[in-house]
């Protein structure tokens, strides 16, 4: 997979709106800014798509790691061409051998973490926060986007 | 005192999962926690296991943040060592004000900002040193963090 993915998520009360740029987007920053309810939207529309109540508006496919009945290397071997989103509770994402599966793999990956992930080579650029904005429907409606946390006007 | 170890250790719990499973009722109703839960999740406590989320509406304490549900655990147990790698910036000031009112330990993989206060007293558990100064325990900090983490 190549260049930047738009991406909505989107039910009656809240919206998200980002772009994923490259093989590896880390998202931390502070508690209850919606990064596990961002998770949890896109779980559950995995699973039930439209019939959920939830728009999810992206060019390629976009996926929740969650343990099942084979192993992440298996699960994550076996998915192509997706935006493969995994929460903070996995601690493989901190192995060497995590960083070999994403070096060959076609997908893109969103990792909700506050962990130095000293073996994965990422950028300082797509590291994100999210934060709400008063933009189009405020307060019947959160608008929800990233925001770089390490931007150059903090150095 | 708050007491920091920077790094993983066994005993060290995981609060978001250990809170759905051992939470108690009563909690809400200590105004601590309902101070906690208004300033980190923007969310005010009802009656019985409800809260008003200012983004979600009404949801059950299962719904509040990772980070809100390990400081409750925290304060709740504090003979217990909790990751608190799952709270986020806008937490710090919370450890703090717990660790006034109770010796507390806990453990975090990452370089916390905790905020000026007015009795900053961390103990910074890889070196076993006190500090009462908010900048040199920021660097003995970082120091540590470079090399464990």
């Amino acid at each position: 997979m190549k260049g930047k993915h738009h991406i909505i998520v989107e039910t009656k009360k809240i919206k998200y709106e980002f772009d994923v740029k490259r093989n590896i987007t880390v998202i931390r920053g502070d508690s209850a800014t919606g990064k596990t309810t961002l998770i949890e939207l896109l779980s559950q529309y995995a699973r039930f798509s439209e019939r959920t109540g939830i728009r999810v508006d992206s060019d390629v496919p976009c996926l929740v790691y969650a343990d099942g009945l084979v192993s992440w290397q298996e699960s994550l071997s076996a998915t192509k061409d997706s935006i493969v989103f995994i929460d903070e509770d996995f601690d493989f994402i901190k192995t060497k051998e995590f960083a070999s599966v994403i070096k060959g793999s076609s997908n893109y990956y969103v990792l909700i973490t506050r962990d130095y992930l000293k073996n994965l080579p990422y950028s300082i650029n797509e590291v994100y926060g999210i934060r709400n904005s008063g933009r189009f429907n405020y307060p019947q409606q959160i608008y929800n986007e990233f925001y770089p946390l390490y931007a150059k006007r903090y150095y | 005192m708050l007491k920091v170890y920077y790094g993983t250790l066994d005993e060290a719990l995981y609060g978001p999962a250990w809170f759905l499973n051992n939470y108690e009722q009563s909690w809400f109703e200590d105004p601590f926690v309902q101070a906690m839960v208004v300033d980190v999740d923007k969310t005010e406590y009802k009656e019985g296991e409800v809260f008003e989320s200012s983004v979600l509406g009404a949801i059950p304490p299962e719904r509040l943040s990772g980070g809100v549900k390990t400081l409750i655990s925290i304060y709740k147990n504090p003979d217990l060592i909790f990751d608190a790698t799952s709270c986020g910036d806008n937490c710090a000031k919370w450890l703090l004000e717990i660790g006034k009112v109770a010796d507390i330990k806990v453990t975090l993989r990452y370089a916390m900002r905790f905020p000026e206060n007015d009795a900053f007293e961390i103990s910074l558990e890889n070196n076993k040193t006190i500090y009462t100064n908010r900048r040199e325990y920021t660097l003995a900090a970082l120091s540590v963090i470079d090399e464990e983490l």
